[in-house]
């Protein structure tokens, strides 16, 4: 059996990317998020032994250990793979910038994440797992949007996290790459206007929004041993965003 | 120190390196072991997961004595 942790998977993309994972008949996944949602419970239904959730804050960077590791997937459990897929979005322009939100959105996007690298990282050891772990970034690193600048900057911080510990841990096959995902139709975005939607969407060459299909596959694919070689990368899929 | 000489050997063994017959109080991670900074974190963990505690939380471990008096 394989082991996947993954963050956010109540909503969007997060629930996508269990979807797709499960697909695989030898894998188990350690899902975790605030809150269950519907979709949540249909497919915990669905996979009564092969879904397991946690509720867990992710605001809250001093329990990763205890509550996550210990608690929940248990230090004799070899996890293979993680995918940092929560997310908080802080939307604004620069001039309006507050402390409180900022850390708060560094905390869920950055410091917490960042932790839970270093027990998975810790868990490979234990186990001499050649793990796989994969962050979702946003094309707005690369591209800039009005408003963005916060939310971008603390995928970037990711991006540069994800560069460094795949330099750091490769000799011990650990590989960490970043999935680049363009603006895709959920939650998340729901707060654009449509009109502000389609001047995003004009910017990519498809002209269509990135699916969290598309998305979820190449998630699965990273976490696969088909992508054995794949590590310190940017994987971009954004409809190919210009 | 049986425990511990057990899991600095299963370190050695997964870097393939030769094991040890014995180690003391003044034995040096580095000096005396080869231990570099990757196989330092794997004995962190493997210490971590047996005596929940974490060695290198709060300073620097040089010697096997240095972890014995963490974890004892």
């Amino acid at each position: 059996m394989r082991n996947i942790l993954i963050t956010g998977v109540s909503r969007g993309l997060g629930l996508e990317i269990v979807k797709s994972i499960l697909e695989e008949e030898d894998t188990v996944v350690y899902g975790i998020s605030r809150s269950k949602s519907q979709g949540l419970v249909n497919l915990m239904d669905q996979y009564p032994f092969r879904l397991k959730w946690m509720s867990y804050d992710l605001n809250d960077v001093d329990h990763v250990r205890a509550r996550i590791f210990k608690d929940f997937i248990g230090i004799q459990t070899p996890i293979h793979g993680f995918v940092n897929n929560a997310a908080v979005a802080y939307d604004d322009i620069v001039t309006n910038l507050n402390y409180e939100p900022l850390l708060d959105m560094y905390k869920v996007n950055v410091f917490t994440p960042m932790f839970v690298t270093k027990y998975v990282i810790r868990h490979f050891l234990l186990h001499q797992v050649k793990g796989s772990i994969v962050h979702v970034s946003s094309i707005s690193v690369h591209t800039g949007y009005k408003g963005l600048a916060m939310y971008a900057s603390s995928k970037g911080a990711l991006e540069a996290f994800s560069k460094n510990t795949a330099r750091e841990w490769g000799e011990k096959g650990i590989r960490s790459n970043i999935l680049v995902a363009g603006f895709m139709e959920t939650d998340m975005s729901a707060t654009l206007t449509e009109d502000q939607k389609n001047r995003i969407y004009k910017r990519t060459s498809m002209k269509t929004p990135t699916t969290t299909k598309s998305v979820a596959a190449t998630i699965r694919f990273l976490l696969s041993d088909l992508s054995r070689s794949i590590t310190g990368q940017n994987v971009y899929v954004d409809s190919g965003t210009i | 120190m049986e425990r511990l000489l057990q899991i600095v050997n299963t370190i050695l063994e997964n870097r393939g390196k030769n094991i040890v017959d014995d180690i003391n109080p003044d034995t040096n991670l580095r000096n005396d072991l080869g231990f570099d900074s990757l196989d330092l974190a794997e004995l962190t963990v493997r210490i971590e997961a047996e005596y929940d505690v974490d060695i290198f939380e709060d300073g620097v471990v040089m010697t096997i004595g240095d972890i014995t008096k963490k974890i004892m």
